[in-house]
């Protein structure tokens, strides 16, 4: 069955299927429904392994019955029982289920044009050709160095749709693609291994550069060779792109959720319009631009998608919110409701994403607005320093803490990078270094749910290992 | 699978997840793999995903140098049910919730600190059948449940989080000897107890690690690197068979045969035989965990370690039940011989890298001097190369415990951990100075 197909009888199913829940004790209701079809080309130990494609079709529904009580059932059976069981699952859960207060799904409300989300060429992409990216990828980066590994690796090419209908009358689809490419790569020099070396790009598009990927990787694995160690002190460090998009983001995103800020969970709650940190700081969460890999006309519970500021010049502006926070807090809805949040949840883990749970607060593109340094304009500024450019380990939400291994990091002394650093630690406290912030680069690169640059912080604690 | 969460009291996710679908995966020519999966499972489609899995294989094979050759494991015929007491079927979606608010009351217990309970009930029931060219024809039905305590504790405007919990391979017996309200209530009481106590101090300690953060050092530093895949890109422990890689006193297995553990499978998802594989002997390195491609590159049998988390994702190499077997010393015998160090407790999971470095969590820490038990202290991050923390072990604890464990190495899978405490050498990521 094609991915037209697949979607047009699914749509079909639970069109019928909401229909019923209008007769029935449910006062709100909800469908998510998606098809997708994911080529992916994974890579094992420098060789191209194996060719994936994945076919999935599936419909979540949220049933709220009389004060607030919510349930939540999904299937990808495609047939009309399978789906209308599902929402009688959902109606069932929602009547053993508690209250909650403030629940709202979003009305009809009018739709931003959101434009290079989708194309034909990623829909249309062969196998053949990703096994030719794959290969290519691999070339590069072994082209640098005869000593680097490409431990693993993916290219993956996705196509699909994504619609929601609620009892509110919003009935809204939109067609998106996706194309991934990943390599992770290290090497060996004396008889020592070099930590993960790893790059990656997050498109709509076809257009993609393997070469760039692979000779990236290739040069990381051989900047690393002969690390050596540090003693511990406290001084400079310029966390980049990678660093800030997994360490800085993870706070960022816990502070700025409206459900935790009306909890009282996040670190910010009551702090709108506060100075957070330096003025160098500027942050927006953007569903809006034009191609890029979380834009989106709307969220996935169906409003509409926004441009919003959350930090201007340091000062904290706004939160994320989706219908309930926004109706709960008296704020404007900022559309951020997420059924494909990163971030590792146990349970969203063992579940799934997609229809296959119910939304949560995330950003869609968090934009750290880029500053007027290029990289080795922050560098050279550095008296004693490390530059953090991949950091393992998880920042803590709620208290900020990163207390966090370096896995490729360099040394810096008097403006110049010296030699990569051999193991290593840097903790202390991301609510603090927004205010300890000396420079931003112009470096910004795309991931998942952010869009970043590098961001030099002073006076950061660092544990030689 | 059924999903309950309560937040603060309220049911904030109550969810019932029902999945089925195919995966059919082709080796072409013994040299190329195509995997492809569908959630349509009329005859028609099965067979499309039949033509795109072959078409799929073909796609790499002028790539492939070498043909691999497969140990043949063919014409097994099983049907296991790993056994359950008490059978989701027999309880309902109010008994389910019970569970949870249980322990979300429990937590209450912890006082008017406690600013944040998050409990979950989670139980998966899997039915799983595997058919393959070489005859083999192996059902498999196992259920596992879960229950997961998150607490975090709050005072004039500092928060500290603790967590904890349940998981095996079974049936609802899992809460007749674990309470969801005692889980709920011990997790608070830690979180508020952490509140006013300092922060580790950060360097190289001598430490004494208690079993729960063993089950994820194990794990993360030790367990990802001895997975082939992962070993043979020449990192960490690759190309080291035979050789010492650890302290003597540590001997480590892979079993996917513990019974209760959520790593529990007869079979894997190509068909071999879950087996207990003694990973390193004595400090000395034995085997990697194995899938059939990984083995026949070595020419070893394969170990069982092959694992897809559903049928939409193809088998990955995967740890089972890991577990390091237990020693002769007692857990006052290990802290007596400390000079100056510290026991660290709990976890809040990690990461591993090709080169055997790691890094991850603890929830609260002693310190210990002169042999003595000292202050109590917050969390933070440890982080180190296995091969050299575990050279530096010098004593293990003479009783293991048995840990519910995940991983979410491309996709996502449940795992258990058999693990006494130990005692090396370790670098805290504190910010106590």
């Amino acid at each position: 069955m094609s991915l037209g197909e697949n979607w047009n009888i699914l749509k079909g199913f639970v069109h019928k299927a909401m229909l019923t829940l209008e007769k029935r004790e449910a006062t709100e209701g909800e469908a998510f429904f998606t098809s997708t079809q994911t080529t992916d080309i994974a890579i094992r130990n420098s060789e191209v392994y194996t060719q994936n494609m994945v076919c999935d079709a599936g419909v979540g529904f949220r049933v709220i019955v009389r004060r607030n009580k919510i349930g939540f059932a999904c299937t990808n059976s495609l047939s009309q029982k399978a789906i209308s069981e599902a929402l009688e699952k959902a109606s069932s859960i929602a009547r053993a289920s508690s209250e909650v207060p403030n629940f709202a799904l979003p009305r009809v409300t009018e739709l931003p044009q959101v434009r290079g989300l989708f194309n034909r060429e990623v829909e249309e992409m062969d196998v053949d050709e990703g096994v030719d990216i794959a290969k290519r990828m691999l070339n590069a980066a072994q082209s640098v160095d005869d000593r680097i590994v490409a431990k693993s690796g993916r290219v993956l090419f996705e196509s699909g749709r994504r619609g929601v209908i609620n009892t509110f009358g919003v009935d809204l689809e939109e067609r998106e693609t996706r194309s991934v490419l990943y390599l992770d790569g290290s090497g060996e020099q004396d008889g020592e291994v070099t930590g993960s070396c790893y790059d990656a790009t997050f498109n709509r598009g076809a257009d993609v550069n393997p070469e760039k990927i692979g000779e990236n990787v290739g040069k990381m694995v051989v900047e690393m060779f002969r690390p050596q160690h540090v003693e511990s002190f406290e001084g400079t460090v310029i966390f980049g792109p990678e660093a800030v998009s997994n360490q800085f983001f993870t706070v960022l995103v816990d502070a700025l959720k409206g459900d935790n800020v009306a909890a009282g969970r996040s670190a910010w709650t009551n702090k709108r319009g506060e100075q957070v940190a330096l003025e160098k700081l500027t942050i927006r969460d953007n569903a809006l631009l034009k191609g890029r890999f979380a834009s989106r006309s709307f969220d996935d519970e169906g409003s509409a998608s926004q441009n919003t500021c959350v930090i201007r010049k340091g000062r904290l502006e706004s939160f994320l919110h989706d219908a309930t926070s926004a109706d709960a807090s008296g704020e404007k809805n900022t559309g951020n409701a997420s059924r494909f949040p990163g971030g590792f949840d146990m349970i969203r883990a063992i579940v799934g994403n997609g229809y296959r749970s119910k939304p949560e607060i995330y950003p869609s593109n968090l934009m750290i607005q880029p500053g007027n340094k290029a990289k080795r304009d922050l560098i050279s500024e550095v008296d004693k320093g490390i530059l953090a450019e991949s950091m393992a380990g998880f920042a803590q939400p709620g208290s900020g803490m990163i207390s966090t291994k370096l896995s490729r990091a360099f040394y810096i002394e008097s403006g110049e990078i010296l030699h990569p650093v051999k193991g290593g630690m840097i903790s202390g406290v991301a609510f603090d270094w927004f205010k300890q912030i000396s420079g931003i680069g112009t470096d910004v690169k795309q991931f998942m749910n952010s869009v970043v640059p590098s961001v030099r912080v002073e006076n950061v604690k660092f544990i030689g290992a | 699978m059924i999903v309950c969460r309560i937040r603060n009291g309220v049911v904030e996710d109550f969810s019932n997840v029902f999945l089925d679908g195919v995966s059919v995966r082709v080796l072409m020519d013994g040299e190329s793999w195509g995997f492809s999966s569908t959630n349509a499972i009329d005859l028609s489609s099965v067979e499309q995903t039949l033509e795109k899995a072959t078409k799929l294989a073909k796609a790499s094979l002028p790539l492939k140098t070498k043909k691999m050759s497969l140990e043949p494991i063919g014409d097994v015929k099983a049907d296991v049910s790993i056994p359950v007491k008490k059978p989701l079927k027999d309880y309902s979606i109010e008994d389910f919730a019970a569970l949870p608010l249980s322990a979300s009351e429990g937590a209450r217990e912890g006082g008017s600190q406690v600013a944040e309970v998050k409990s979950t009930f989670l139980a998966i029931e899997d039915d799983k059948y595997f058919l393959s060219s070489e005859r083999s024809k192996i059902h498999q039905k196992a259920t596992r449940v879960f229950l997961f305590v998150n607490v975090i504790a709050k005072a004039n405007g500092a928060l500290c989080p603790a967590q904890e919990s349940f998981g095996h391979t079974g049936g609802l017996e899992l809460f007749d000897t674990n309470s969801p309200y005692s889980l709920g209530k011990s997790v608070a009481e830690k979180a508020v107890k952490l509140l006013n106590k300092r922060a580790p101090p950060s360097g190289r300690f001598r430490v004494v690690i208690d079993p729960t953060l063993c089950a994820t050092l194990l794990h993360e530093a030790i367990g990802h690197p001895l997975e082939a895949d992962i070993a043979m890109t020449g990192g960490g422990f690759g190309n080291r068979i035979g050789e010492v890689v650890s302290s003597e006193l540590v001997s480590i297995y892979d079993n996917g045969h513990v019974p209760s553990g959520l790593g529990y499978f007869a079979y894997d998802d190509e068909g071999v035989e879950c087996k207990h594989t003694i990973l390193i002997e004595q400090g000395k390195l034995k085997s990697f965990m194995h899938d059939r491609t990984s083995a026949a590159i070595l020419g070893v049998p394969p170990t069982g370690n092959a694992h897809a988390w559903d049928y939409s994702v193809e088998p990955l190499i995967r740890q089972t039940n890991i577990g390091i077997e237990m020693g002769d010393s007692s857990f006052e015998e290990m802290v007596e011989d400390v000079k100056e160090g510290m026991f660290l407790e709990g976890t809040f999971g990690g990461q591993a890298d090709v080169n055997a470095d790691f890094t991850f969590g603890f929830q609260n820490a002693r310190l210990i001097q002169n042999g003595r038990l000292g202050e109590d202290l917050r969390g933070a991050n440890v982080a180190g190369n296995a091969i050299e923390v575990f050279k530096t072990v010098d004593a293990v604890g003479k009783k293991v415990v048995l840990r519910p464990g995940a991983c979410g190495k491309f996709q996502f899978a449940v795992q258990g951990r058999v693990v006494p405490a130990i005692r090396c050498e370790i670098t805290v990521g504190g910010m106590g100075g």
